[in-house]
């Protein structure tokens, strides 16, 4: 189960968006430059591409150190590391209103983890963001910048050295909360709770179903939630779910005596029974290549010595909670015979898992991520830093934008761009998607007005005559711009780790789940591919303006 | 031989626009001139007159709507001329926040240059301006004439061949501006090239080899001081003191020749001097006295 996040599609249209961008600006600047200035027009332009080339040439690690340790010594002698008394204010008194002592360890964990991550993004971030678009302007504003451009300093090296000067002082920040909050977290925990400071590593299948008659469906039955994320299977018939689980033979479990995995299933009782018991299933192991199939006997307790004593062919789910599940590695199958589970049931590292409902006229239900492969466990402070990493680069991709927009506007515009390229990148960007890939029904802007004047719903055709089709043209020309800026906004939703953290998850490096959720490797190469362009427009920003305060 | 330029100015005009480019004003008109090597160099003219846009467009902090600026020998908009010129700019647009060591060491970095050259450089600056004892302070509580010393210091940092002085003596007091004018000096001797705008003319005066001129952004007057200022129809004597009859036997020369005493009267010193001296005294010999009736009493 989860998406890979497409890398070489990625890539491929990275490498198309940079490239007609490019072709787009030198097409407009030569053309623009030759209607103003004649033959000396593009003459111009290119002398400014090759001051440009000579500029980035003599780029000076030194230089872009002295204009990062400036940035630094500016936020801490201006007490931008007050934030920090803030946070330390928010945690004397968070216990106050968090603690839940006697509640579920599993709840507390998620709320104290969930409440200092979120509370650390929610403090550095508005930070980092009023630092970085104040900082160049403030400069130009009281002419201090006139000291630094008439050195031999490059303007990329000013951009570059703002971005890597806020940059650090929100990286300080975030490692010392992250810090605090580690230790408050383990503070506010009681020992039950502390055991649950996990980072849980799942292998994900995909699912798929069979009907009652055995027929095999995508969806499962929906049993009146209108929000299909979890269908559901009906006990006592051949209706199940089906895991197809892939690439297990990369982990080490040749040495393991079971299959450890998890559920996390859902029930639908059509009719009351027994409410101190479970309803049980049974989950049987199946060989993709040769379809043998066998019932997997789940280990139920060990000796001493930590040797399987007893094995159950089925088991009962119980509800909002984890079900761990040893699948012993020593099947029998209905003949009698002895089988490996890894040997004979996992091939060429797959593995297919199918559960079944027993009680007849009741349901269980999941979705792809609720029965995975659970590897050994990471330590909780692996999943912590790395979630923290999400905030750090989700920050560097706001002190970037914040540096840029800084470098042609002033500071209240320059805040106000930044926090909207920042809200439409982390609310609004899969709207703009389904916008723009012409997946949204009901036309565009004008359309859509005309329908709710006109009562129309959005399937119904309009007629085709002149006016309406001046409307959709129009409706196409805004499409087309918003297809020509989406890109301008960074996907963020890659960034938010936070939930793996509090779910005792390990943040995967690829493979988001739920799909198009966080993951490390997506939102590391989203900042790298946005930083480059960003820090060029900047500096191209600086370069060609003139830098007196107006 | 005609020395070589530091800077050419062929033909600069600026106008500043609005932001819907509608013309604004003429700052600068058609402006011509040469600065030679190793001279001091004075740009005069009221304010608005165009002083202080002509330096930043030889800075390339402005962009010229026509004409060209050479500096060094280099287009001003190429970065890499600025290795050899140091700026100081009208107010002292510093860090606030830094001290005067951490100053130093910020536009050493800018150089490049070395750590220890670095810091040798800076200590001998901040020795030479005078603020050793405030190295450590930060430049938020350093009065008016101090930030002019640190941004002169910042201006020097990188041993340039070419100094942009902007308003050079301006908030400094007597002994500063006397000091900046003795800085400027040395300079000259080490064949540096100065290019100072001031509105203060006797500063300019005092240290200017040659001058323009601008009003209302146009070139009115480039030439040396000491021919500009000359009177060639007045001849002016100095001697010892003379008795009143030896005043009317010259009186009497002249007129026999044909001339005639314009006028006959002791010199004397200016307020500067007097200033100077006096704080100069003060500070060999502390204590209190005062000048009554153009006689000093003895230090009490």
């Amino acid at each position: 189960m989860g998406s890979e996040f497409d890398f070489s599609g990625a890539l491929i249209t990275y490498i198309s968006v940079i490239g007609s961008l490019l072709f787009a600006i030198i097409t407009v600047s030569v053309a623009g430059s030759f209607v103003v200035g004649g033959k000396t027009g593009p003459l111009a332009v290119l002398s400014i591409l090759r001051l440009a080339v000579e500029d980035w040439l003599s780029t000076s690690p030194r230089r872009i150190w002295a204009i990062t340790k400036l940035t630094i010594l500016e936020a801490i002698r201006r007490k931008a590391l007050l934030v920090g008394v803030v946070f330390a204010v928010l945690f004397l008194f968070a216990g106050w209103f968090l603690a839940q002592p006697a509640s579920d360890p599993e709840q507390q964990v998620k709320v104290y983890v969930a409440f200092v991550m979120r509370t650390i993004a929610f403090l550095i971030i508005p930070m980092v963001l009023l630092l970085s678009c104040w900082g160049i302007p403030e400069d130009i504003r009281v002419r201090s910048i006139h000291t630094v451009v008439t050195k031999p300093c490059r303007r990329q090296e000013i951009v570059i050295g703002r971005v890597l000067g806020f940059t650090a002082i929100g990286g300080l920040l975030l490692a010392i909360m992250g810090v605090v909050g580690y230790v408050w977290i383990l503070r506010q925990l009681d020992a039950k709770g502390r055991e649950r400071l996990v980072a849980r590593v799942p292998v994900y299948g995909k699912i798929a179903f069979k009907d009652r008659e055995g027929v095999d469906q995508k969806q499962g039955i929906n049993t009146g939630d209108e929000w299909m994320f979890r269908s559901f299977i009906e006990g006592g018939t051949k209706s199940r779910m089906i895991w197809n689980f892939e690439g297990l033979d990369a982990f080490n479990l040749e040495t393991a005596d079971h299959l450890p995995m998890e559920a996390g299933f859902q029930v639908f009782r059509s009719y009351k029974g027994n409410m101190d018991r479970g309803i049980t299933c049974q989950i049987l192991v199946v060989n993709p290549d040769t379809e043998k199939r066998a019932v997997a006997p789940l280990v139920t307790s060990r000796d001493q010595a930590g040797k399987i004593e007893q094995t159950d062919n089925a088991f009962e789910v119980k509800e909002f909670r984890e079900n761990l599940l040893q699948l012993a590695r020593r099947v029998v199958d209905d003949e009698g015979n002895e089988l490996d589970l890894f040997k004979d049931f996992v091939s060429k590292g797959r593995l297919r898992v199918e559960v079944l409902c027993l009680p007849t006229q009741q349901y269980i239900g999941a979705a792809g991520p609720d029965l995975f492969v659970r590897l050994p466990d990471k330590p909780f402070v692996v999943s912590y830093a790395k979630g923290l990493l999400g905030i750090g680069l989700l920050t560097l991709m706001i002190v970037v934008i914040g540096v840029c927009a800084s470098t042609f506007v002033k500071g209240p515009v320059a805040t106000m761009t930044t926090f909207f390229i920042v809200l439409v990148g982390a609310t609004g960007r899969a709207f703009l998607d389904t916008i723009v890939d012409a997946k949204w029904v009901g036309g565009g802007a004008f359309e859509s007005i005309y329908r709710i004047f006109a009562h129309l719903n959005p399937q119904t055709e309009l007629p085709s005559t002149l006016p309406f089709k001046v409307m959709q043209l129009v409706d196409g020309a805004g499409v087309g711009f918003l297809r020509s800026v989406r890109y301008l906004f960074p996907d963020f939703k890659f960034f938010d780790l936070t939930p793996y953290v509090a779910y005792g998850f390990d943040v995967p490096w690829t493979n988001p789940v739920p799909p198009n959720s966080g993951a490390l490797l997506p939102s590391l190469i989203i900042t790298a591919g946005y930083l480059l362009p960003w820090i060029v427009l900047g500096y191209f920003s600086l370069r060609l303006r003139e830098l007196e305060a107006k | 031989m005609e020395s070589e330029s530091v800077i050419e100015i062929r033909n600069l005009t600026k106008i500043y626009r609005d932001f819907w480019g509608r013309k604004k004003v003429r700052a600068l008109n058609q402006l011509t001139l040469d600065v030679k090597k190793g001279e001091v160099f004075g740009l005069l003219g009221p304010n608005g007159s165009g002083k202080t846009t002509t330096l930043k467009l030889l800075l390339g902090l402005l962009f010229p709507t026509e004409g060209e600026v050479k500096i060094l020998g280099e287009p001003a908009t190429n970065v890499s001329k600025n290795e050899r010129i140091g700026y100081l700019p009208e107010e002292t647009y510093l860090y606030r926040f830094l001290n005067a060591e951490e100053t130093l060491d910020f536009y050493g970095r800018l150089f490049n240059i070395p750590a220890q050259v670095r810091k040798d450089r800076a200590k001998e600056l901040i020795e030479m301006v005078g603020l050793k004892h405030a190295r450590r302070r930060q430049l938020r509580e350093y009065s008016k004439g101090m930030t002019r010393r640190i941004g002169l210091a910042q201006a020097l940092i990188n041993d340039p061949d070419l100094i942009l002085l902007d308003e050079p003596t301006s908030g400094l007091d007597p002994l500063g501006s006397r000091d900046m004018k003795d800085l400027i000096d040395k300079l000259k001797e080490k064949g540096k090239t100065v290019v100072m705008c001031s509105h203060l003319l006797a500063d300019v005066q005092d240290v200017c080899d040659r001058i323009a001129i601008l009003f209302e952004g146009d070139l009115k007057v480039l030439d040396r001081v000491d021919k500009l200022l000359v009177d060639e129809g007045v001849t002016q004597l100095k001697t010892s003191q003379l008795p009143e009859n030896v005043i009317r036997e010259v009186e009497e020369v002249l007129k026999r020749h044909g001339a005639s005493l314009m006028n006959v009267d002791h010199p004397t010193s200016n307020l500067e001097d007097l200033f100077i001296k006096t704080v100069r005294e003060s500070k060999e010999r502390p204590g209190q006295r005062h000048v009554a009736d153009g006689k000093p009493t003895a230090a009490s």
